[in-house]
């Protein structure tokens, strides 16, 4: 079925016409018009003369590898490659799997179900296909151009998921679950206590893939508890029985350092904040009052005095023994740091719903954390979205602060580079632009999809 | 304090024909230094619709968010098939089981469709299979009149529509008492009618109800008793033929010859 287009076709006016209207329709315009025409001519082109033709970009080209990773060391790549690839299948599965329950519920509700073309996932995600366009154009070897094919091949293995029968749909997040922990586990390896969290991963995994909905309240809470049980310790078993020697935080660096560490930060400090905006308004006046001091705290000292008493503090409060790698100690620091921002803009939202919503829930009989859960915290989180992207950009950007503890993460790692005796005072503009170029890729990236999710969620309904 | 007035004229009045379902007795509430509800006493029989007219600020909405416990009253009792409203979060989810809601401004939950609306509490509270639920929520959707708006989101509906969306809510439940809280003030007028419509219905199916509303001929045409409630006190209570053609109080006189 084809729309007609009945809109009228615009006039093109003349080019003449055009600049007269648009760029002389007064006099002050005319001036301002004068005045600013020539610099921004002059600065557009200082900078394509500086990106095409003076920049010393051989800085980046011969260092790609130590942008992306650092010190990590240059044996162990393969870890990073196979990572890069089993995130990739990851994303393909969850993203096919995603798409194919909303097919599923649309079907079910008895809505035409669009598909969606190429253009639009390109447009939704040019800013880091241009980052990734960028690194291939500065690649020397041809290892990048593998791992960009490698990558965008599971990504279209792992889309096969749709296929799944709508019975088996929720296997696609188990499986996903899956493929994120073999991803971390490759890098970071299986001995130690890295099985705790694989485990608690696993076994959200499993509850999600199969939710036991037809059985009785408490046989189903047995249930549940019995599988994640289970799960934790098939994990734990299977990390015993093949301990694979990892590489360390400590040795982590680069892009690769920075797009974990803010991931995990982002990913923690959510459930965290969250719990802490509702103890904000609990009744109880203990916790109610220990989760606003700690709010309050938090957000009364800056990011990096954080991240240095993190460092030089934190290890003296833990018992003895427990010595955790500097990174670690960053990203708890950074996750404290940003619950406590979170917090806030949930408690806006949670503000910012009219109190019948809770009484209707109340007045048909749902328990308080019932609605809480199903019917206020849904809304009061759509609508703090933008704030919350906002808050998660922002920690992505100062996990650049890391660089001042001595880890070398993205920006950090441009000491390394000038550290070379080739490049020792020179080209430090080439590099910076570089780096800013990536932490814009990831950040407008971040800002478009949450855009795109307070559509999809009809934040303005 | 000063001392109460004593039994009014009207005493037996307050008093529900058959065996009381909802008894309120000696009820204050305070707002702060505000007394909302004074010493108020009335008792509802099963399937009896009970009217409450009055001027805004007389406490006709506090007096039945009371006896879902929405509000907490300060003194007296109030007592919902046999189960006493106390601090006990059980005693107040059970009475909250039994009662049904209808706001003013509907309340429907923005986020879900009107189906999800209607199936959610029964799937929560009583735990109904979800597809049990929904066909018994497509039911009470064809009971009011609108069951092709099922998969709609409450904004893209009209407000009469989200109203009677808000009636099947509760009426999904099971109550066995439904208190509706000025139902079709929010509503343009030519809305009001569908509204009243399955209003009417429901009090010929032996819908216990009790009504806050400023529709007369609601009250005219359904009400076994009416209430007049002002500045928080009950002033008289009566069948509907009473009030419209014999009110006693000169406050009820007044109020009446306002609105009518």
């Amino acid at each position: 079925m084809t729309a007609v287009e009945t809109a009228p076709v615009p006039i093109r006016p003349g080019f003449v016409t055009w600049v007269r209207q648009r760029l002389f329709p007064n006099v002050a315009s005319g001036v301002v018009t004068v005045i600013l025409t020539p610099i921004l001519v002059y600065l557009g082109y200082r900078a394509v003369m500086f990106v095409a033709v003076n920049g010393r970009w051989e800085v980046v080209s011969r260092n790609l590898t130590l942008f992306m990773q650092g010190t990590f060391p240059r044996d162990e790549q393969w870890r990073i490659v196979v990572q890069i690839l089993l995130l990739a299948l990851a994303l393909g599965v969850g993203a096919s799997t995603a798409g194919a329950a909303a097919v599923d519920r649309a079907r079910e509700a008895g809505l035409p179900v669009v598909k969606q073309p190429l253009s639009q996932v390109v447009r939704r995600f040019w800013p880091i296909g241009l980052f990734v366009l960028v690194l291939l154009y500065f690649a020397s070897t041809l290892t990048p151009w593998l791992v960009v094919a490698g990558a965008l091949a599971a990504f279209g293995l792992g889309n096969t998921a749709r296929f799944l029968p709508s019975r088996l749909r929720n296997l696609g997040w188990l499986l996903m679950t899956l493929l994120i922990v073999a991803g971390f586990q490759v890098v970071s390896g299986t001995t130690g206590r890295s099985w705790v969290m694989s485990a608690m991963l696993v076994a959200v995994g499993v509850l999600v893939a199969f939710p036991l909905d037809g059985l009785a309240p408490r046989a189903r809470l047995a249930a549940r508890a019995g599988m994640a049980l289970l799960a934790a310790a098939v994990v734990f078993g299977i990390y015993t029985l093949i301990p694979l020697e990892g590489i360390g935080w400590d040795q982590w660096s680069g892009l690769f350092l920075t797009l974990w560490v803010s991931a995990l930060a982002i990913i923690l400090s959510f459930p965290l904040g969250l719990l802490l905006a509702l103890a904000r308004r609990s009744s109880l006046p203990a916790i109610r009052v220990l989760a606003t001091g700690y709010i309050e705290l938090i957000r009364g000292v800056p990011l990096i005095t954080l991240l240095f008493m993190g460092q030089y503090i934190l290890p003296f409060t833990l018992p003895p023994g427990s010595n955790l790698s500097s990174i670690s100690r960053a990203i708890a620091a950074m996750t404290l740091f940003t619950a406590a921002y979170v917090a806030e803009i949930v408690r806006g939202g949670l503000q910012s719903l009219p109190t019948g919503q809770n009484e209707a829930a109340q007045a048909l009989g749902l328990s308080a954390s019932k609605a809480m859960r199903l019917i206020i915290l849904p809304q009061a989180l759509r609508a703090v979205i933008p704030a919350m992207v906002g808050q998660f950009i922002s920690i992505f950007k100062d996990s650049s602060l890391l660089y001042i503890l001595a880890i070398n993460e993205f920006l950090g790692v441009r000491s390394l580079v000038h550290a070379q005796a080739d490049f020792r005072s020179i080209a430090h503009a080439e590099t910076l632009v570089f780096v800013a170029f990536g932490y814009w890729a990831f950040s407008y990236s971040m800002s478009k999809e949450s855009q795109r999710l307070e559509r999809r969620l009809r934040v303005g309904l | 304090m000063t001392s109460r007035p004593s039994a009014p004229a009207f005493a037996d009045a307050t008093k529900a024909k058959g065996e009381a379902f909802i008894e309120v007795t000696d009820v204050d509430k305070f707002f702060g230094d505000f007394q909302a509800l004074k010493d108020i006493n009335i008792n509802v029989g099963k399937q009896e619709v009970v009217v409450v007219i009055g001027p805004s600020g007389s406490g006709k909405s506090t007096l039945i968010r009371c006896i879902n416990r929405l509000e907490k009253h300060d003194r007296g009792s109030i007592v919902v098939d046999g189960i006493e409203l106390s601090d006990d979060i059980r005693n107040i989810q059970e009475v909250r089981k039994e009662t049904g809601m209808v706001f003013q401004q509907f309340n429907l939950f923005p986020h879900l469709t009107v189906l999800d609306n209607i199936a959610l509490a029964p799937r929560q509270v009583r735990r109904q299979p979800k597809r049990e639920a929904e066909e018994d929520a497509m039911k009470l959707l064809e009971r009011v009149g609108i069951p092709e708006q099922a998969r709609k989101y409450p904004g893209q509906l009209s407000g009469g529509q989200q109203q009677r969306v808000a009636i099947a809510r509760s009426l999904a439940m099971r109550p066995k008492v439904m208190l509706f809280d000025e139902p079709t003030s929010a509503l343009d007028p030519e809305m009001i009618k569908e509204v009243l419509d399955v209003m009417v219905e429901l009090a010929e199916g032996g819908m216990t109800m009790i009504v806050v509303t400023h529709e007369m001929g609601f009250a005219r045409a359904v009400a076994n008793r009416v209430v007049f409630m002002a500045d928080g006190q009950i002033v008289e209570v009566g069948t509907p033929e009473h009030f419209f053609t014999d009110p006693q109080e000169d406050r009820t006189k007044l109020f009446l010859s306002q609105i009518l």
